[in-house]
C-alpha cells in the first residue's frame, strides 16, 4: 500500500538526513518503524506526507508511492485527500479549539454528512471525547489529547494511518490503552507505519518492523525476528542475552552493533 | 440627553468602522503572524473604487458589492504574490514589506484617482436624518452602525459555524499541525486576506459617507484603529471588536465634552484621546483586553 523506496531526503540544501531508506506497509498491516533520537524517523514522515518544505527540506532522491501512485512532490492536503492521515509527534492537539472543533479540523477532506457521521464514529469509539465535546482541548490530560489526535486523524477517512511516538510522555497503563487502540484500528482493516522509540510497544502490536539509524534501514524483519534479535534485545529493549545487562562489561567498551560493521 | 444620545450614536457608528479595520488586522495578524501595514490603502482603495463604480452608473447596491469584492481580491493578490514568498523570513522583513506594499499602493491610488477630495456618493441625501427619542440622528453614522454590525455578526458566525472558520482558527493556532491535517493553508491564507480586505473597504465606504470625505490620506484613518488593535489584545478577534467601540464611543465624547474645556489646546484632542487610552494600557495591561493567555495545563 505504501511504498518508499531509496528516500534521500535533504535539510538547508547541505544537511543529508535520510540516506536511501525502502520502507513497505503492506495493506491491513502494522508496521512499526523503530530507531534512536535523530535517526530520521520523523523527516521519514514529513516526506511522506508533504510536509518538508516548511522545514526547508526536499527529497533529493528516491520515491514515495501511495497505492501505486507517486506522492512525493504533492501538496500536504491532497495527500491527506488521497486518503493518509497522520498524527504528529506531541499530539499537536489545537488546544484554543474544543474537543469537536478539533476533530472537525480533521474533517476538511470529507463532505460535510461524512463529517457529521465520523463525529459519531469518534464519540463512539472514545467515549471520554463525547464527554468533554465542548470544552477546550488544552484541558484535557496527556493520554486524553493523545487519543485525540488519533481521532481527530482518523476523521479524514484513512486507509493508512501514520502515528508518529503515540507513546510520548505518557504512563505506562495509557501507552498500555494507545497499544490496545492501534491493535482495534488494525483490526478495522487500517494499514498503520507506527513510529516508535518505545520498542515494546511498538513490537507488540506491529506484524512487521524496520530499524532507522543515521538515515538508513539497517534491520528489517517481523515483529517476532526482531524481538529475539539479541541486538536489539540488548539496544531496544534494554535486555541482555540472558534477560540482564552486564554493565561492568559496557563500562569498559560498548559494543558494536552488528549490522553497521 | 438628546446631545448624549447623539454623540453615543456617532460613537458607535465611528467605533464600528474602527472594529471593522481594527478585526482586518488581527485576522491576518493570527492567521500569518503578518502586521499588514498596507491595510490602510486597501480601505481607500475600496472608498475610492465605491465612487468610480458608482459613477459608472451601477445601482449603489451592485456598486458596494462589487467595490467590497474587488478589495478583498486586491488583498488576497498582495498575500499571494508578495507575501506569501515571505514565508520563512523574519517577521521584521514581512513587515517592512507591508510598509513597502502600503506607499505603492498609496501612489497607484494618487496616480488613478488623483489628489481632489470627493464626497462618497449615497442612496438617500447626506443630511438626512432619523429620529430617535428627541435626537436627531444622521442617516449615514446610522447606516453605517448598520452594516458594521452586520459584518461583523457575519464574520462570528462564519468564524464559529462555518468549516472555513475551523480552518482559519485550527491555521492560526498550529500551522504545521493544519497542514498535516489536509487543510489548504495557502487557501486558507487567501480566504483570511480576502476578508481582511472587505472589511477594510466597508470600513473605508462608510468612513468616506460620515465623518470625513474620501482623499487619497483616507488611508491614515486605519492608524487610528490601531490603539484598538493594541487595547483588545493583538491576537483577540473579540476584544479588538469591542476596544474599537469603546474606543470611537470614548473619541466622539471626548470631542463632545471634553475639547471645550481645553480652549486652544483642546481642539484636536480627540484624535489623540485613543492614543492616550493605548498608552495606559501598554502601561498596566500589555497584552489588552483579551490578549494571550496561554493555556497551561496543570
Amino acid at each position: 500500500m505504501l511504498k518508499v523506496s531509496n528516500l534521500e531526503v535533504v535539510y538547508h540544501q547541505v544537511v543529508l538526513v535520510l540516506k536511501g531508506v525502502t520502507l513497505h506497509v503492506p495493506r491491513g498491516e502494522t508496521v512499526a518503524l523503530l530507531g534512536p533520537n535523530g535517526a530520521g524517523k520523523t523527516t521519514t514522515l514529513r516526506a511522506i506526507t508533504g510536509l518538508l518544505d516548511i522545514h526547508d527540506g526536499r527529497i533529493t532522491k528516491g520515491h514515495v508511492r501511495f497505492d501505486g501512485r507517486e506522492v512525493a512532490e504533492q501538496k500536504a492536503d491532497s495527500i491527506v485527500g488521497g486518503g493518509l492521515a497522520q498524527v504528529m509527534e506531541g499530539r499537536r492537539v489545537l488546544v484554543e479549539l474544543s474537543v469537536e472543533e478539533n476533530l472537525l479540523a480533521g474533517a476538511w477532506a470529507v463532505s460535510r454528512r461524512e463529517a457529521a457521521e465520523g463525529l459519531e464514529r469518534a464519540y463512539e469509539r472514545f467515549g471520554i471525547l463525547a464527554d468533554r465535546r465542548r470544552q477546550q482541548a488544552g484541558y484535557l490530560s496527556g493520554g486524553e489529547q493523545q487519543m485525540l489526535a488519533i481521532a481527530r486523524a482518523l476523521m479524514s477517512r484513512p486507509r493508512l494511518l501514520l502515528l508518529d511516538e503515540p507513546s510520548l510522555g505518557l504512563a505506562p497503563r495509557i501507552v498500555g490503552e494507545v497499544a490496545d487502540l492501534i491493535r482495534s484500528l488494525a483490526d478495522d482493516g487500517l494499514s498503520i507505519l507506527l513510529v516508535e522509540q518505545n520498542a515494546a510497544m511498538a513490537l507488540s502490536v506491529a506484524s512487521r518492523a524496520s530499524i532507522l539509524e543515521n538515515g538508513r534501514v539497517v534491520h528489517e524483519g517481523t515483529a517476532e525476528e526482531l524481538a529475539d534479535d539479541e541486538d536489539v534485545r540488548e539496544f531496544y529493549l534494554g535486555l541482555g542475552g540472558d534477560g540482564q545487562t552486564d554493565y561492568r562489561r559496557i563500562k569498559h567498551y560498548r559494543r558494536r552493533r552488528r549490522w553497521l560493521s | 440627553m438628546s446631545t448624549w444620545l447623539q454623540l453615543t450614536v456617532s460613537g458607535l457608528s465611528l467605533g464600528t468602522i474602527y472594529a471593522l479595520i481594527a478585526l482586518g488586522f488581527v485576522v491576518i495578524y493570527r492567521a500569518s503572524a503578518v502586521f499588514n501595514f498596507a491595510h490602510g490603502e486597501l480601505l481607500a482603495f475600496g472608498a475610492f473604487a465605491m465612487i468610480s463604480l458608482c459613477g459608472a452608473g451601477l445601482p449603489w447596491g451592485v456598486a458596494l458589492a462589487a467595490a467590497l469584492v474587488a478589495t478583498g481580491l486586491l488583498a488576497a493578490a498582495v498575500e499571494r504574490l508578495v507575501l506569501r514568498p515571505m514565508i520563512g523570513r523574519p517577521v521584521f522583513v514581512t513587515i517592512i514589506v507591508t510598509i513597502f506594499v502600503g506607499s505603492v499602493l498609496r501612489s497607484v491610488i494618487f496616480i488613478a484617482w488623483g489628489p481632489q477630495t470627493r464626497g462618497m456618493p449615497t442612496p438617500w441625501d447626506p443630511l438626512t436624518t432619523v429620529d430617535v427619542a428627541g435626537a436627531s440622528l444622521l442617516m449615514n453614522s446610522v447606516a453605517a452602525l448598520g452594516a458594521g454590525a452586520a459584518a461583523l455578526a457575519a464574520f462570528f458566525l462564519l468564524v464559529r459555524r462555518t468549516k472555513l472558520g475551523v480552518a482559519m482558527r485550527a491555521t492560526a493556532s498550529d500551522q504545521e499541525t493544519a497542514l498535516a491535517l489536509g487543510i489548504p493553508v495557502g487557501r486558507v491564507f487567501a480566504a483570511t486576506w480576502f476578508l481582511a480586505g472587505l472589511f477594510a473597504a466597508l470600513a473605508g465606504i462608510f468612513l468616506g459617507m460620515f465623518p470625513r470625505n474620501v482623499d487619497t490620506n483616507l488611508g491614515f484613518v486605519a492608524l487610528r484603529a490601531f490603539p484598538a488593535v493594541i487595547v483588545g489584545g493583538l491576537d483577540s478577534a473579540w476584544g479588538t471588536v469591542l476596544a474599537g467601540v469603546l474606543l470611537g464611543v470614548l473619541e466622539v465624547l471626548c470631542q463632545g465634552y471634553v475639547n471645550p474645556y481645553l480652549g486652544e489646546f483642546g481642539r484636536n484632542f480627540h484624535a489623540v484621546f485613543p492614543y492616550v487610552v493605548m498608552i495606559l494600557f501598554l502601561i498596566v495591561k500589555p497584552h489588552g483586553l483579551f490578549g494571550t493567555r496561554e493555556v497551561e495545563r496543570v
